[in-house]
């Protein structure tokens, strides 16, 4: 066995090992626990690091063996599994540390990090699966393992939401499983290829397939939050902060676009969907959702209820960018999968900080939180305009990209929902801003803690910090190489014969 | 070559940079004494790199290109002037409540106002429009007052509509242009299908900052409540910066466009009267000079209206409302500066005082041999009726009168509530120092400074002796009205 086929599995392997190593800790152990956090994250991002050299060197790399006849097990890097690994293996890092803080002296960390690791383990092999079978393989094991974090507080109200989320995901799960099946049934199994399969498939195939769309389209944005699936999403928030953050920015709700974008670039081809007439529809769902998650958003007095359905509306920008068929729009949508996760994760960090350095929870009692929390303070502003799509920030590079390509193709209307979605999230997120810098703190924390001379944990403070920086970074350097932009292009360019 | 592409981005990354000094609370004092340092490289780079300056920065956005041209020279110095004399004023001014806070907002407005004049391609420049827009806001509402928050609001919600306005125009014309640099932008929309919506949201968008009528009602409530040294930035550079948006971006000289030049005249019509007539009802002096803006961008929207209608012109125009721009930014804030100036005890003092504080306000409404004179007699020569063949071309010597009395009735409204709201004492040194540059930057300095060529008054200081009396007869007007006004209230 070759390096380039040992790869995907080493990448793949460091968080599963990692998982079973934390559970099987002491639960005292808490500085080897943390070691070994770090260091398999650390590991795991050395070895991604590796793969996206590779790819953009136009390396191969993959792995593949049979399960069944018929039915194989395929863990592949190309350039689009690359973005999404990437994301997940640097903000994996990120949120262990966060998490590290965070739980500092809580019950059954041990359970935790290993749930943790194992649901990271799901985002690498969703990343990295090379056909639909091996993609739902660890679809369904990142429901099985998000939900002992959903729960962890293990409080009526987190297991309740934890049901729900439960309930949810595996029906969702299970369509997604039924239009594989059915898929599998009529063309055998595919993987994933540039282009997709289906260019000149035979007429009387389209009314099979467009429902076997409709049913993956349906099973994928469950997690994606596709309104009316989106559900779950909102309750999910009672999760503690780290695990919202990763489940906001990362892994669920991304694993169900990442799924979008396989299904409809890779086994369908954007040519064939467009035809098919798939996209249209798809394309005024992901509108609804980008309105109807903002408008939902600015009725929300719980923070991260707030942030909750803002990811809503957000994600659906990753599927609206896709079925703007041209290179532009696709790319615009595919950045969008890097820009929304880190701006997002920052924004779910910071309100963590509030909720564990002061006692806030709600929007109202920010007030003056700007001078006792500046830090924090800083790197939430950032995110809020990020996601309101001001420049210089990464929201701004997607909206700017998404635009720019959905008028390339004639498609007017984005523009007007892009605008309006902007408005709403200035409308949303301006007012916080307002409370955080300029408005008197008028009552005393309701549960303030001491760090000492920082103004929160330094394992708590960092992580926003560094996001915040990313996100300011991807959106100015996004004409060199290597950017969330540029990676995006070389995909479109890579992958999409458009 | 080299020297100077670093000067364009040392005027960008020294503000940047000083932010580091907002790092620890206990560097606030220094940072206060920082500000006026933050400038001076742009500054610098507006009065001696030649106007085909240039620095690329390919990895910047989608592809940086910074640089400057005979029009954003005139701005920089501009930009930069008025930024420097605000800054050493506000060392004097602020308190040191939230100082810190205030430091970091003055920055990173002065950053963007700043990057917007240099930028060059249509990502820089919105970005650094925006972060002028949203940092502005924190000098607007700093006071924190019930009244400021309500501008604010104003302010905010008008700034990111117009942001959205701006936003779709620019993406427009760059999907038209094919390229995302400015200096495309203007051939392309001229050639564009849709070429009236993208006019219409470039202008609609740029006009809330540079205070179009009907989008102008955030201005008169938040240049007077942001502290004294931002009011004179908000009304002297930022509301240029609309005004700059236009001029990049529209197709001047490319196409004729009556229609347009017809709309924008009766804009800039209704807003330099009707500025005017809302603004002498007011008793603070702030709101009043806050409408004398809109009034004096009416004038100058009236200019770029002209130059809209007839393509042949739009060169020549552009050197006058450069020219304009300023005298207008350097007597606007030297005007505002004052409002907090404190008079001496003596009477001689007093009296030097008010005169220097009037002399700027005479130059805005055209006092011979101020910088108003220059910018007036160089604005009525080329808005001749017959250079321009649009419907509302006869009537723009009448306007630009009617400008010119309304600019003084302003000014002398705003003497007199200046005289009720102001008291004696002293002025801390830095408050003499900033108003002082200010004003004599007006005065005196404007003469100087590097004026845009095509813009040559002809042997002048003997032409303003021939047309001296089409100068004065609009002071002399409503100063006649003042004094009966004045009268009319006493007697009641």
């Amino acid at each position: 066995m070759n390096l380039s086929v040992l790869m995907p599995v080493f990448a793949l392997m460091t968080s599963l090992l990692a998982s079973v190593v934390l559970f099987a800790l002491p639960e005292k152990g808490h500085r080897l626990r943390t070691i070994i956090n770090l260091a398999a994250a650390i590991l795991k991002i050395a070895l991604v690091g590796v793969m996206i050299w590779g790819v953009a060197q136009g390396c191969k790399y993959e792995a593949a063996f049979t399960m069944l006849p018929g039915v194989e097990f395929v863990l592949r890097a190309d350039a689009l599994s690359m973005l999404f690994a990437g994301l997940s293996a640097l903000l994996w890092l990120l949120t262990t540390i966060y998490a590290v803080g965070y739980l500092e002296d809580s019950p059954n960390r041990s359970r935790f990090f290993g749930f943790f690791s194992l649901c990271v383990a799901s985002t690498m092999g969703i990343a990295l699966a090379g056909n639909l079978f091996t993609f739902f393989l660890f679809y369904e094991m990142l429901t099985l393992s998000t939900y002992p974090l959903v729960v962890h507080r293990g409080t009526t109200k987190a297991l309740r939401a934890g049901r729900n989320y439960i309930i949810y995901t595996l029906t969702g799960g299970a369509v997604l499983l039924f239009a594989i099946a059915w898929l599998h049934g009529l063309v055998g199994d595919l993987r994933f290829q540039e282009g997709g399969y289906f260019s000149d498939i035979a007429p009387s195939m389209r009314g099979p397939l467009a429902i076997i769309f409709v049913l993956m389209m349906v099973g994928l944005g469950v997690k994606a939050a596709l309104v009316p699936f989106h559900g779950w999403l909102p309750q999910a928030m009672v999760a503690p902060a780290p695990v919202s953050a990763l489940l906001h920015a990362v892994a669920v709700v991304k694993a169900g676009a990442f799924g979008i974008i396989r299904v409809v670039f890779e086994i369908y081809g954007l040519e064939a969907a467009k035809d098919m007439g798939l996209l249209a529809g798809l394309s005024v769902v992901a509108a609804f959702t980008i309105i109807y998650g903002s408008t939902r958003a600015l009725y929300q007095v719980d923070l991260k209820r707030r942030l909750a359905f803002s990811t809503v509306s957000q994600v659906s920008y990753i599927v609206l960018g896709l079925c703007l068929l041209g290179p532009v729009g696709v790319a615009g949508g595919l950045v969008h999968l890097v820009h929304q996760g880190i701006m997002k994760i920052t924004l779910f960090f910071c309100a963590g900080n509030y909720a564990e350095t002061l006692g806030v929870h709600r929007i109202d009692e920010l007030d003056g939180a700007g001078k006792r929390m500046p830090g924090t303070s800083v790197a939430f502003t950032l995110g809020a305009f990020g996601m309101i799509g001001a420049p210089p920030l990464a929201g701004f590079i997607t909206k700017w990209t998404m635009g720019s390509g959905a008028l390339a193709v004639g498609m007017d209307w984005v523009v007007a929902v892009l605008v309006i979605s902007s408005l709403l999230n200035a409308a949303y997120f301006l007012p916080i801003l307002h409370r955080l810098w300029f408005a008197e703190q008028c009552e005393p924390w309701p549960h303030e803690r001491r760090w000492g001379r920082l103004e929160t944990s330094a394992w708590l403070l960092w992580p926003p910090l560094i996001t915040a920086a990313l996100m300011l970074v991807a959106g100015l350097i996004a004409n060199l190489p290597f950017s969330p932009l540029s990676w995006a292009e070389l995909i479109v360019a890579r992958e999409v014969a458009l | 070559m080299f020297a100077s592409n670093l000067l364009l981005l040392l005027a960008i990354i020294l503000p940047l940079a000083s932010l580091l000094l907002a790092l620890r609370p206990d560097w606030q004092q220094a940072y206060r004494y920082c500000l006026p340092v933050l400038p001076l490289p742009a500054l610098l780079a507006g009065l001696t790199l030649g106007p085909d300056a240039s620095l690329e920065l390919p990895g910047l956005l989608l592809g940086g290109l910074w640089g400057l041209n005979e029009l954003r020279q005139v701005f920089l110095v501009l930009t930069a002037t008025l930024w420097l004399a605000a800054g050493v004023f506000a060392v004097g001014y602020l308190k040191v409540h939230y100082l810190r806070r205030f430091c970091v907002f003055w920055t990173l407005t002065l950053a963007g106002n700043l990057g917007l004049v240099i930028a060059q391609d249509v990502a820089s420049f919105y970005s650094f429009f925006a972060l002028m827009t949203f940092a502005g806001y924190g000098l607007v509402v700093h006071e924190g007052s019930k009244e400021a928050n309500r501008a604010g609001r104003v302010y905010l919600a008008m700034a990111v509509a117009g942001e959205m306005a701006i936003l779709t125009g620019l993406l427009m014309a760059v999907q038209q242009a094919d390229s995302g640099l400015l200096a495309d932008l203007p051939a392309a929309v001229a050639q564009a299908d849709r070429r009236w919506l993208i006019m219409f949201l470039l202008l609609a968008g740029f006009g809330v900052k540079a205070g179009l009528p009907l989008l102008h009602f955030w201005l008169p409530l938040a240049h007077p409540v942001a502290p004294t040294p931002a009011s004179a930035v908000l009304s002297g550079a930022m509301i240029k910066a609309g005004l700059l948006g236009w001029l990049v971006t529209l197709p001047f000289g490319e196409v004729s466009l009556p229609g347009w030049g017809n709309v924008l005249v009766i804009l800039g019509a209704v807003g330099s009267l009707g500025g005017a007539v809302l603004g002498v009802r007011h008793r603070r002096p702030k709101a009043v000079l806050a409408y004398s803006s809109i009034s004096q961008m009416g004038l100058m929207t009236l200019m770029v209206g002209a130059a809209l209608a007839n393509a042949e012109y739009a060169g020549p125009l552009f050197a006058v409302i450069g020219l304009y721009v300023l005298h207008h930014g350097l007597a606007k804030g030297s005007l505002f500066l004052s409002t907090a100036m404190a008079l001496p005890a003596g009477r001689s003092g007093q009296w030097l005082l008010w005169v220097l504080v009037a002399l700027p306000g005479l130059s805005l409404s055209g006092l011979p041999y101020t910088s108003g004179a220059a910018s007036k007699l160089a604005m009525k020569e080329l808005l001749k009726p017959e250079n321009f063949e649009f419907a509302l071309a006869p009537y723009l010597p009448a306007l630009m009168s009617a400008g010119a009395v309304a600019t003084m009735l302003l000014v002398w409204r705003f003497l007199w509530v200046q005289r009720t709201a102001v008291g004696t004492g002293n002025n801390p040194v830095f408050m003499w120092l900033g108003w002082g540059l200010a004003t004599i930057s007006s005065l005196v300095l404007f003469w100087f400074l590097p004026w845009p060529r095509e813009a040559s008054v002809p042997g002048w200081p003997g032409s303003m002796v021939h047309s001296a009396w089409s100068l004065v007869w609009p002071i002399l007007l409503a100063t006649i009205i003042s004094a009966v006004a004045w009268r009319s209230v006493k007697q009641r």
